[in-house]
């Protein structure tokens, strides 16, 4: 818009010659540069940069201050041989697959819901995104009085005597909590990409499907299903990636307790900063973030396959 | 195109009255004679505004020096990392503290005249965690915070019970409040943090911690020289004690907060509380007809051993690479001064680290004063333990579970991890 002139369009017939006349001038908008190049230095300075930075120091023995060394691998080799690492990573891969699953049966359900001819649709859709406008850090300090408060009291009430303490004080349990809200926080998210799926498939074919007999099961078995497939895809593959790095939910719920029984690997990661710890939880982070980046590769892989794009 | 440079000329000048407008008090300075300007590092933000006043006070007697308060903690690190840190800075003296002094990051304070006037005790704890060089007084002390046990006075006088003395007399006295249906001790662990109090007391009432902690190894080649100390052998009385103490505590106290113990203990909930001396004002905020006291927790059957636990709540270092070192030493001194310390103490329910103190007006936390005026005090056992062990979960773990064994491996076996990776 700014510069149509310098536009060079290529007619698709063009050939390999005038491709090669066309190289030595400029051939793309320049406003383009201008959108990406600004926005790539900021990424660079404060993102790639910093990490690779810290990738550097999780060689050494640096404590965020004073004097360090190159240590090798050995802040590696600790890190497989200290058990409290390993159990943040079963807890926090546990915490991920029962998350995505809870979250997505959850959200399937109620976009089902939603999408059916109710009354009071809009009212009732608004009412199930309330939560996603909420901090996480809020609701889950808001459930943890309710938690710790209303429902041992309301249990203690009705006699109920094993929930008569917390759940967040249950070592057993305390990651139930956590899912729950979780849960109740992610779903309005998920609802709405499994709302976007269920109304882009065409009246016309549960018209057809209604006049062959399909009750209302079978439609939705043969029909809504399968034409969401793709969603159901992006919903667990970015709900998996987001709970692998949860952090604020479990900081205002338990904190990590009770003792050590939900300490994610981000917690243990952040930890590093005030614990004089940093060379140690650096290389920590580094593993995390091969892990992850192997299992985004896996995932990208089975989207292709599924032939649905982000 | 001739709007743009106006503007541009016009900034410009703008620039250069501003830049003229900051130079000129600067000048009026420099004929009044050398000006230093020295910077305080004060991370408690609550003596932000006492501090201000304590700097003006310097300030008139010293006009040539200047004092900047930077009540940001987190400027500390970048400042040693940017080679500028402040000049002097104040701590509550731990061993994250020390790990400082170990790199030789703070001047020897030994040769002032404030380092003989302080607590032959309180330089010792302070000395415990290692001196650099072998010799060298890395901090001066401030203040001692002293906690103990909590107590509501009223409900001690309704029931007859007396200030403990010894264990048994202690057992006693929370046998008698269950039989009369109060809770003996209020217990906040889903606040993991609140476990430290009442882990402090028995075990710093049980164990020698200085020496404990200067016989542990620290680093890599320590753990090769296989030491004959550990945990799982020293501290396995103190842990069977705390879960004794624990078991006064009401039963939902796995799922109560340190506000909600507050709260409780204030509203008369319990007979006593273990929290340090930041509950006080707190509980006196919420029910200020409440009349409070506070004990050391006898650990034994022989009262004279008892001994009331401190933190090094306020300790003053120079930073070493300081090239204002005389003014900053000045400075410490004036802050020093027996007359600053105790007015500072007695505001903030603390005690004077000074020999022969004035002794505490404060009710609250007079119990405690013998022990202080005698020495006998020893250091909360969790200033000693390096941040990257969670040492508050290991807490709740134990509160929950109950297993002293497990407690106490995981204890030693985390603090091994820690030292392996110390070079």
């Amino acid at each position: 818009m700014t510069a149509p002139a310098s536009v060079r369009t290529v007619a698709p017939a063009a050939s390999d010659t005038a491709l090669k006349i066309n190289h030595k001038k400029r051939k793309v908008d320049p406003t383009y540069y201008w959108m990406i190049v600004p926005v790539l230095v900021l990424f660079a300075i404060f993102s790639t940069i910093p990490a690779l930075i810290g990738g550097f120091f999780s060689f050494t023995n640096y404590a965020g201050y004073g004097d360090w060394k190159m240590v090798g691998l050995r802040n590696f080799q600790n890190i497989f041989s200290d058990p409290e690492i390993l159990a943040s990573y079963a807890f926090t891969f546990f915490f991920a697959i029962v998350a995505t699953v809870v979250v997505n049966v959850v959200a399937l359900l109620l976009a089902l819901g939603l999408n059916s001819k109710i009354k009071f649709k809009t009212g009732i859709r608004g009412i199930y995104f309330i939560p996603m406008v909420l901090s996480g850090l809020i609701i889950a300090y808001v459930f943890n009085y309710l938690f710790s408060n209303t429902l041992p009291g309301i249990a203690e009430a009705l006699g109920i005597a094993p929930l008569a303490t917390s759940i967040l004080a249950n070592e057993q349990w305390a990651w139930a909590a956590i899912v729950f809200v979780t849960v109740w926080q992610a779903a309005p998210g998920a609802t709405i990409i499994y709302l976007a799926g269920l109304q882009s498939i065409s009246e016309d074919v549960y018209e057809a499907a209604s006049l062959d007999g399909a009750g209302p099961w079978r439609q939705l078995r043969s029909i809504s299903l399968p034409l969401i497939a793709g969603y159901v895809v992006i919903n667990t593959i970015l709900g998996f990636k987001g709970y692998l790095g949860t952090y604020e939910v479990i900081v205002a719920l338990t904190g990590g307790g009770p003792g050590t029984a939900t300490q994610s690997v981000a917690m243990r990661i952040f930890s590093g900063f005030s614990g004089g710890d940093y060379s140690y939880q650096m290389a920590n982070a580094i593993i995390f973030f091969i892990i992850t980046l192997i299992i985004s590769l896996l995932q990208l892989q089975i989207l292709r396959r599924r032939e649905v794009s982000l | 195109m001739s709007a743009s440079a106006i503007s541009r000329r016009s900034i410009l000048a703008a620039a250069g009255i501003a830049a003229a407008a900051l130079a000129l008090p600067a000048c009026s300075n420099a004929k009044a004679g050398a000006v230093t300007t020295i910077r305080l590092q004060q991370g408690k933000p609550e003596v932000v505004d006492y501090f201000n006043g304590l700097i003006k006070d310097f300030e008139a007697k010293n006009p040539d020096i200047r004092v900047v308060q930077d009540f940001n903690g987190g400027n500390w690190v970048p400042g040693l990392i940017r080679d500028n840190p402040a000049d002097v800075v104040t701590n509550a003296y731990s061993v994250t503290t020390a790990d400082f002094a170990k790199k030789g990051i703070f001047a020897n304070l030994a040769d002032l005249p404030a380092a003989s006037m302080a607590d032959p005790k309180a330089l010792e704890l302070i000395n415990s965690f290692g001196q650099y060089n072998g010799s060298e007084l890395s901090a001066l002390p401030f203040s001692l915070a002293a906690a103990g046990v909590i107590y509501n006075v009223d409900l001690f006088a309704q029931h007859n019970v007396k200030v403990p003395t010894t264990w048994s007399e202690f057992l006693a006295a929370c046998q008698t409040f269950t039989a009369a249906g109060i809770t003996p001790i209020y217990g906040t662990f889903k606040d993991s943090w609140t476990l430290g109090q009442p882990y402090g007391y028995v075990s710093g009432g049980t164990v020698d911690l200085a020496d404990f902690f200067s016989r542990m190894p620290t680093t890599a080649a320590d753990l090769k020289n296989n030491p004959d100390v550990s945990f799982t052998k020293d501290f396995k009385v103190a842990t069977e004690k705390f879960l004794q103490v624990l078991g006064f505590m009401q039963k939902d106290a796995g799922s109560r907060a340190y506000t909600d113990g507050n709260a409780a203990f204030a509203k008369g909930g319990s007979a006593m509380y273990m929290q340090g001396p930041w509950a006080l004002s707190e509980l006196t905020t919420i029910n200020p007809a409440i009349q409070l006291g506070t004990f050391p927790l006898p650990m034994s059957e022989d009262p004279s051993v008892t001994q009331a636990q401190v933190t090094l709540d306020m300790t003053f270092s120079i930073a070493r690479s300081t090239p204002r070192m005389d003014a900053a030493k000045r400075f410490v001194s004036y802050l020093m001064e027996p007359a600053v310390v105790n007015a500072y103490n007695n505001k903030f329910s603390a005690f004077s680290p000074l020999k022969n103190a004035e002794k505490t007006t404060n009710e609250q936390v007079a119990g405690l004063q013998p022990f202080i005026t005698d020495g006998k005090y020893y250091l909360n056992v969790t200033n000693y333990f390096p941040p990257a062990i969670t040492l508050n979960n290991y807490f709740q773990t134990l509160a929950l579970n109950k297993n002293t064994d497990a407690f106490l491996t995981t204890l030693d076996d985390s603090w091994h991890r820690v030292a392996a990776r110390n070079a």
